[in-house]
């Protein structure tokens, strides 16, 4: 997807997440703030020229729903555009190294995701705390990512 | 996870979709995958299809062999679920307009889920 949209998504989710009750709705705050977390990592991808920005959307790691010619979305094959999380599919090559910092950062999230949210491990406020701390820092890389010049994707 | 705490993780993300507004169609759309995908396992679980130790995750990551047992099961169930998620890249993950209609369509889904869940066992 296109750098702005992802913006516009993480700005939209982060109000949501502000509405919400950290532990009263952990799921839905968590979904928010992984999301916000994988659509940062998929603007600073784009911007470092790691993968492509374009509006064609993953339904698994290289499958891609891309608008045909009459417009209706149809799955193909497509070189890395954005991924679903991280290291879904893992990235080649040597990335920057603060784009490195907001993927380990999301491995912080990623890591009480199936446990909380889908497993029978009860969300804590020590659990939440370090998710949002976790975002803060990805967030904080992005902003600093947009404030520089980008690349544009080369093969 | 047993059925009882699926039911629970269902009703209580629905009140947190609540909470979302017309500007948060990807979180309403999640939401309803998260919280039907638990009434999917409530219900199979309650049918005696799967136990706790086996829930479904997501629909597109079912061999075709467990798709078509629990869609012996319900059919209709499993094809709510799979639509909810077939929404998900469009919207959640891309920009396609029509996000509010898409997650309109996701909730009524998910009702529909819930109340196949209420009519057999709540």
């Amino acid at each position: 997807m296109n750098i702005a949209s992802h913006l516009d998504k993480i700005d939209r989710f982060e109000r949501l997440r502000e509405r919400l009750d950290t532990m009263g709705d952990f799921e839905l705050w968590f979904w928010a703030a992984m999301n916000t977390g994988t659509n940062a990592v998929n603007a600073a991808l784009h911007h470092a020229g790691a993968t492509i920005a374009e509006d064609v959307f993953p339904t698994q790691p290289g499958v891609y729903l891309v608008p045909g010619t009459d417009g209706k979305l149809e799955p193909a094959f497509r070189p890395p555009g954005d991924v679903l999380h991280v290291g879904r599919p893992k990235i080649e090559g040597k990335l920057p190294e603060d784009v490195t910092a907001m993927m380990q950062a999301m491995e912080v999230i990623e890591h009480h995701r199936d446990p909380c949210i889908r497993g029978e491990r009860d969300a804590t406020p020590e659990i939440a705390a370090e998710c949002a701390q976790a975002l803060e820092k990805v967030l904080a890389l992005l902003r600093q990512r947009m404030s520089t010049p980008g690349k544009a994707w080369k093969p | 996870m047993e059925a009882l705490d699926h039911r629970q993780r269902a009703e209580r993300i629905e009140r947190s979709i609540a909470k979302c507004g017309d500007a948060d169609h990807e979180m309403k759309i999640e939401g309803a995958m998260l919280a039907g995908t638990h009434w999917v396992n409530f219900i199979l679980h309650r049918m005696g299809v799967t136990r706790g130790d086996l829930d479904v995750m997501h629909s597109y990551m079912l061999t075709v062999n467990e798709l078509r047992k629990y869609s012996v099961a319900d059919a209709e169930m499993m094809a709510a679920i799979a639509e909810i998620e077939d929404i998900r890249p469009a919207h959640v993950r891309g920009n396609v307009p029509g996000g509010p209609a898409a997650a309109k369509r996701a909730l009524e889904l998910l009702a529909t889920l819930r109340a196949k869940a209420h009519k057999l066992f709540v």
